[in-house]
């Protein structure tokens, strides 16, 4: 069943030097609890197609469906996770964790249990208390996903989460995340301009071209979980896309 | 020894030298006693005034007039402010205004207030307000602007709309920069009371400075000029002090 439907999208930005095109004419379908990862060189419109679901833009022609219905604004049925953690300072672990149940009105005692098996999922039960500025930054990027589950989102929608973070947190915190997708079943939409992660995370790759702001090729990746970086399988794969996303950079040289 | 302690310690011993420094000056006899009055004479002053009750009940009424004029402050900047942060038509249009009118000196109010309310407590309230609530509501509105853009984008996420938006994600996220614009505030208000009692005095303490001027009573005087220092020294560290402590705890800068 598809859940995301991008139908025929174009969006562009007014800059300096004229219209710049992010995305044109794109369609996707994502279909329910995959896992697609989006790679593309710098400035392909990969941070506009995740906008574009997410409801922070609105596409200047096509439509954008999320269940069959056209996203208007932003909502906790997608939600977004930032490369910065974007952790209000102003209240701590447990308190951040469970803002989007306070929005919603759910009462304090569930609340309650609630933050607490998610401190769990990820591993970070002793923290409830800390403050935001006492966290590493793998920590807080945990916080982040915590606080995005709490709302139970049918969609996970994350734009380069782990860029920021060193290499072992990051493979740690690619365990983790496929535990959890494997676990919630959710349809998870992950961009990334490290290919080895995408290849590694994705049930689905799709590579986004720079100068055309269309997707150029898709990789299904069938290979078995749980996966690591090391693989050879993942390395083959990630090769391959690497040299596809480097004859296109190439062309986008050359029609300069 | 701690540090705390040895600063602590350092800025007394600094005030004790200052307190030297002027019965000495006094001991040499530069200036005339009624131009210069011992720091003993402003010691009896300010002890008698206390123990008969005429400073403290003009300390109660200045701290009366002024909680109300500053809580007043609070009440209005601090709304106006977040609007002002978060809509352009208001920023260009009251929030200039503000800007104009924050270079006039409060006390230049005191004419119109005083015809407007009379000569009366609200006359003085009006402009304490007039003088502190401006600088408030410019500091929250700069608080607002400057939050991380990626804070309100994750609060939309979360579904904060409306009221909750800004009572849980505006105000908190200005937090830092509220608590500068309250200081300022604060210091504007007191400087507002004390210029207006000193204009139109009833009971208070700009007032009983006023009358030490009228009575020739210098000692009286400087005793009040030093209750006056008191008391903003006592809210900068007491009051301002903790939401210091309070914001460095969660933001840890």
């Amino acid at each position: 069943m598809a859940v995301i439907e991008l139908k025929n999208v174009s969006r562009h930005f007014i800059s300096d030097s004229g219209v710049v095109p992010a995305v044109t004419g794109l369609n996707l379908t994502v279909k329910d609890g995959e896992f697609l990862c989006v790679v593309g060189p710098s400035g392909c419109g990969k941070t506009t197609l995740l906008n574009l679901i997410a409801g922070f833009e609105r596409p200047d022609v096509g439509k954008v469906l999320v269940g069959g219905v056209e996203v208007q604004e932003p909502g906790s049925d997608r939600f977004v996770i930032f490369q910065e953690p974007a952790l209000f300072p102003w209240l701590n672990v447990s308190q951040n964790i469970a803002f989007g149940l306070k929005v919603k009105g759910v009462n304090d005692a569930e609340q309650k249990e609630r933050v607490c098996e998610l401190l769990q999922l990820v591993h970070l039960s002793r923290f409830g208390d800390a403050w935001i500025h006492e966290l590493s930054g793998g920590m807080k990027q945990r916080v982040a996903l915590a606080r995005a589950l709490a709302l139970d989102p049918a969609i996970l929608l994350m734009d380069e989460p782990f860029a920021a973070l060193d290499a072992q947190t990051r493979d740690l915190l690619h365990e983790e995340m496929e535990q959890i997708w494997q676990r919630t079943q959710k349809t998870v939409i992950f961009v990334t301009h490290n290919v080895r992660e995408a290849v590694r995370l994705g049930t689905r790759v799709i590579l986004m071209s720079p100068h055309s702001g269309k997707i150029c090729r898709e990789y299904p990746i069938d290979l078995p979980r749980n996966r690591f970086l090391e693989d050879p399988d993942v390395a083959r794969i990630a090769s391959v896309i690497r040299d596809d996303l480097r004859r296109e950079a190439a062309s986008v040289a050359e029609g300069c | 020894m701690s540090v705390v302690w040895r600063r602590r310690l350092l800025s007394v011993l600094f005030l004790l030298s200052l307190l030297a420094l002027w019965q000495i000056v006094c001991f040499l006899e530069l200036w005339d006693e009624t131009l210069l009055p011992t720091p003993m004479q402003v010691w009896q002053t300010l002890s008698a005034g206390l123990a008969d009750g005429t400073i403290t009940a003009g300390i109660m009424a200045s701290m009366k007039r002024l909680f109300t004029g500053y809580g007043l402050s609070l009440a209005i900047g601090i709304p106006l402010g977040l609007l002002l942060g978060r809509n352009r038509l208001l920023d260009d249009t009251a929030g200039s205004l503000a800007v104009g009118l924050q270079a006039l000196p409060s006390i230049c109010w005191l004419p119109l207030a005083v015809l407007w309310f009379g000569l009366s407590e609200a006359a003085m309230q009006f402009v304490v307000v007039m003088g502190s609530f401006m600088s408030i509501t410019l500091a929250v509105r700069d608080g607002v602007k400057t939050i991380p853009p990626l804070f309100i984008r994750a609060s939309r996420v979360l579904g904060a709309r409306g009221w909750f938006f800004y009572r849980h994600v505006l105000l908190p996220a200005s937090l830092p920069t509220l608590l500068t614009g309250a200081k300022l505030g604060w210091s504007f208000a007191w400087r507002s009371l004390m210029a207006a009692e000193l204009l139109y005095g009833s009971v208070g303490i700009g007032s009983t400075l006023m009358s030490g001027r009228e009575l020739h009573d210098m000692a009286l005087v400087v005793a009040a000029m030093l209750v006056i220092v008191a008391i903003g020294l006592l809210f900068d560290r007491v009051i301002f002090q903790a939401g210091e402590r309070y914001i460095q705890r969660r933001w840890g800068v």
